[in-house]
């Protein structure tokens, strides 16, 4: 089977004034959710209009199965843009079946795609009618539509779930496992970060157009330092200062988050603990793709 | 989803155009410009054709005047009913056995005039005023009468002198004769030139709107990602120019069908050639503008912000017009009307007609007219077709730069740099 890898690669990007991209990089694998994070402005939607070619990169290159990405092969890209657009006084149906069309399909096949995910979205029933009669929720049913209903190998999606309630959420996280479990490769910005640690086979870092950390949330767990969680009623403040490396992240009530270097084992610090008495609770912490990303944020900021 | 993934075929150029021609067609055509613009361009001809014809009738409702005579005068009486058809009006005469009776006619109103006295100075009694026509009629009546008796006490046949005088008569040499052709030309040419201004201002507005909604709502990002920039430009042009196009013909059609049984308008066979260059010029005029008002409508991100972007393009529309008017149908008037061109006036006409954005409508109006040399007739369209390839380049580069630069109106200069 050829390599149907998305590859970035080394894409720079400069407005007027700002630097967008800087040599960004990364891969989306067939199959795989690639979760795009980032805060606002760190590049992810120039990023993703250089992938569909809505603009143009100033250096690097986007590769599909190791070929540059062409016009022709980015019409088999699905997209959904983070301005969402359509024609709002045009029927549903119709609009949809003339994207499909624009995008290679005949019209049999369009038709009959459309009405297949018209139905798969909730909106069977809401074909003849115009965009703009549609609530806000649905309208963004009908995007994801225009993303989907050719088949394409790749999805881009940028932030697909801003402004869906949580049947929305649901269906929409549905219909992108089920798209990636079919072996596209799927890429995503979200603001959302439960929802893509909850979500995404890997996960993209984005600040000031650089690639700061890419990989799955495990991935990027293992590259932090570890953290223990510390209950010790007893301890005096700053005990755990006498363990050395360890710093202080957060006290809570009597618990303490507590950050080790590698070099020191845990069991330094559970002794160190247990020297001011009981403990109750001694548990290394999992942090979360939100404390990841403020972390990787701020790290980057400080240095 | 994708397993059974139906076959795709890469999307031609041509067939991209096509797909977003169709799509502006079928939406356009259900639209309110054209709808509606039918509906008024048509009852606007039908209440034209109406009130022609009523003009008409008034004009072939020749009067008839009620002149009575009395004593001498009455032998004026047949020369004028004689007279009469060629003037333009009908006359009917009747005998007045007296003064007095007849001047009680005229004011009862029973007959319109009343001549009496003697036929080379009669007397025309009448209740309140004379039409023009009539009293005319009457004073050459009485000036003949006057001469036919001076020629008999000469010795000379009245008859046989005024058979010489009619005999008389001016020999023409034309040394340019009329045609047909040449006749409607102009008048075709004009009606051509003027449709072409209003054409192209309505349906390059439709056109820009189309564009700066189709930013507006975003949507264009969606169809950048799968057609190219000048592809989306191409099709809108073609898609909304093909109804402006059926619009126009469903209006003239209708308008021959109001105007010719009135006879307002024959269309001869030579002026079929007239129309059929103004539709060539018409295609070719409203491509390089709408190219021109897409391109500079996509500058700007707000419906209403459409028609001051596209300023710079309207404005030429207006001077063409206006060049139009004060340079090119006086020259053609003066050719037909067989009067001297003043050389100026033909040069300036010729050398305006042959620069592209006015090409289009002073095409239209002198090759109507038919005094177009065939050089200056090929050579036009050359350089319209080459600047519709240069506009084209152009358009695109300015929409690509700018259909996805949302908010502030973006710099003419901004747009056309390589990298935006």
């Amino acid at each position: 089977m050829v390599d149907r890898t998305l590859e970035i690669d080394r894409v720079s990007k400069r407005y007027a004034h700002v630097q967008a991209l800087q040599e960004l990089s990364f891969a989306v694998r067939p199959g795989e959710l690639f979760g795009f994070v980032g805060p606002n402005g760190a590049g992810k939607t120039t990023t993703m209009r250089i992938v569909l070619g809505v603009l143009a990169a100033d250096a690097g290159e986007v590769r599909w199965g190791g070929q540059p990405l062409t016009f022709a092969s980015r019409t088999r890209i699905g997209y959904m843009p983070e301005e969402r657009g359509l024609y709002p006084s045009m029927g549903v149906t119709e609009q949809l079946v003339y994207l499909a069309e624009l995008h290679g399909m005949r019209v049999r096949d369009a038709r009959a795609a459309t009405a297949r995910w018209l139905e798969r979205l909730g909106l069977g029933d809401r074909g003849g009618e115009q965009l703009q009669k549609l609530s806000q929720g649905n309208q963004q049913r009908v995007q994801l539509a225009a993303a989907l209903l050719f088949s394409p190998d790749v999805l881009v999606l940028d932030e697909p779930f801003s402004g869906l309630d949580p049947v929305a959420v649901d269906v929409m996280s549905d219909v992108l496992r089920e798209q990636a479990d079919a072996g596209i490769s799927v890429l995503f910005s979200s603001h959302q970060l439960e929802l893509v640690e909850q979500l995404c086979d890997r996960v993209g870092i984005i600040r000031a157009g650089s690639m700061l950390a890419a990989g799955s949330v495990e991935e990027l767990r293992s590259g932090s330092a570890p953290r223990y969680w510390v209950d010790a009623p007893m301890a005096a403040a700053g005990w755990a200062e006498t363990v050395p490396g360890a710093a202080v992240v957060r006290v809570e009530g009597s618990r303490t988050l507590v950050e080790l270097p590698a070099t020191t084992g845990d069991q330094v610090l559970l002794q160190a603990a247990l020297a001011t008495g009981p403990v109750r609770e001694f548990r290394r912490d999992t942090p979360t793709l939100s404390e990841l990303f403020r972390t990787v944020i701020t790290e980057e900021t400080a240095a | 989803m994708s397993g059974a993934a139906p076959e795709h075929a890469a999307l031609s150029p041509r067939r991209a155009v096509y797909l977003i021609a169709r799509r502006e067609f079928a939406t356009r055509i259900r639209g309110k410009v054209f709808i509606i613009g039918t509906i008024v361009a048509v009852a606007l001809l039908a209440l034209y054709a109406v009130l022609q014809l009523a003009v008409i009738d008034r004009i072939n409702t020749t009067t008839t005047f009620k002149v009575g005579f009395s004593g001498p005068a009455t032998a004026l009486a047949q020369p004028l009913e004689a007279a009469a058809p060629s003037l333009g009006f009908k006359v009917h005469v009747s005998d007045v056995a007296t003064e007095t009776e007849g001047r009680s006619e005229v004011r009862s109103g029973s007959i319109d005039a009343l001549v009496e006295g003697a036929p080379g100075a009669p007397l025309v009694v009448v209740k309140t005023g004379i039409d023009p026509t009539l009293q005319g009629a009457l004073v050459a009546l009485a000036k003949q009468e006057v001469l036919s008796g001076d020629l008999s006490a000469a010795g000379l046949s009245p008859t046989a002198v005024e058979s010489q005088v009619n005999a008389v008569s001016v020999s023409l040499d034309t040394l340019q004769p009329a045609t047909a052709a040449q006749l409607q030309g102009p008048i075709i040419g004009f009606v051509m030139a003027f449709a072409l201004y209003i054409f192209i201002s309505i349906y390059g507005g439709v056109i820009g709107q189309g564009v700066v909604s189709e930013k507006a709502s975003r949507v264009v990002e969606i169809l950048l990602s799968t057609v190219r920039p000048g592809q989306l430009l191409l099709g809108k042009v073609v898609g909304i120019g093909l109804v402006g196009l059926i619009q126009l013909g469903i209006i003239a059609l209708c308008g021959l069908l109001f105007t010719v049984p009135t006879g307002v308008l024959a269309l001869p066979g030579a002026a079929i050639g007239a129309v059929l260059i103004g539709v060539m010029w018409f295609v070719l005029g409203f491509i390089l503008y709408a190219l021109m008002l897409a391109a500079t409508a996509s500058l700007v991100s707000r419906v209403e912000e459409v028609s001051s972007a596209t300023v710079p393009v309207t404005m030429l529309l207006v001077v063409t017009w206006l060049l139009a008017y004060v340079v090119a149908i006086p020259a053609i008037d003066a050719v037909t009307g067989g009067g001297a061109v003043p050389h100026g006036l033909a040069t300036l006409t010729a050398v305006l007609s042959l620069i592209p954005p006015f090409t289009p409508v002073l095409m239209s109006i002198r090759m109507a007219a038919g005094e177009v040399p065939l050089w200056q007739g090929l050579l036009s369209v050359v350089l319209v077709l080459a600047s519709i390839v240069g506009v084209t380049w152009l358009g695109a580069r300015i929409y690509a730069n700018s259909i996805l630069r949302f908010g502030a109106r973006i710099k003419l200069t901004d747009a056309l740099r390589r990298s935006s």
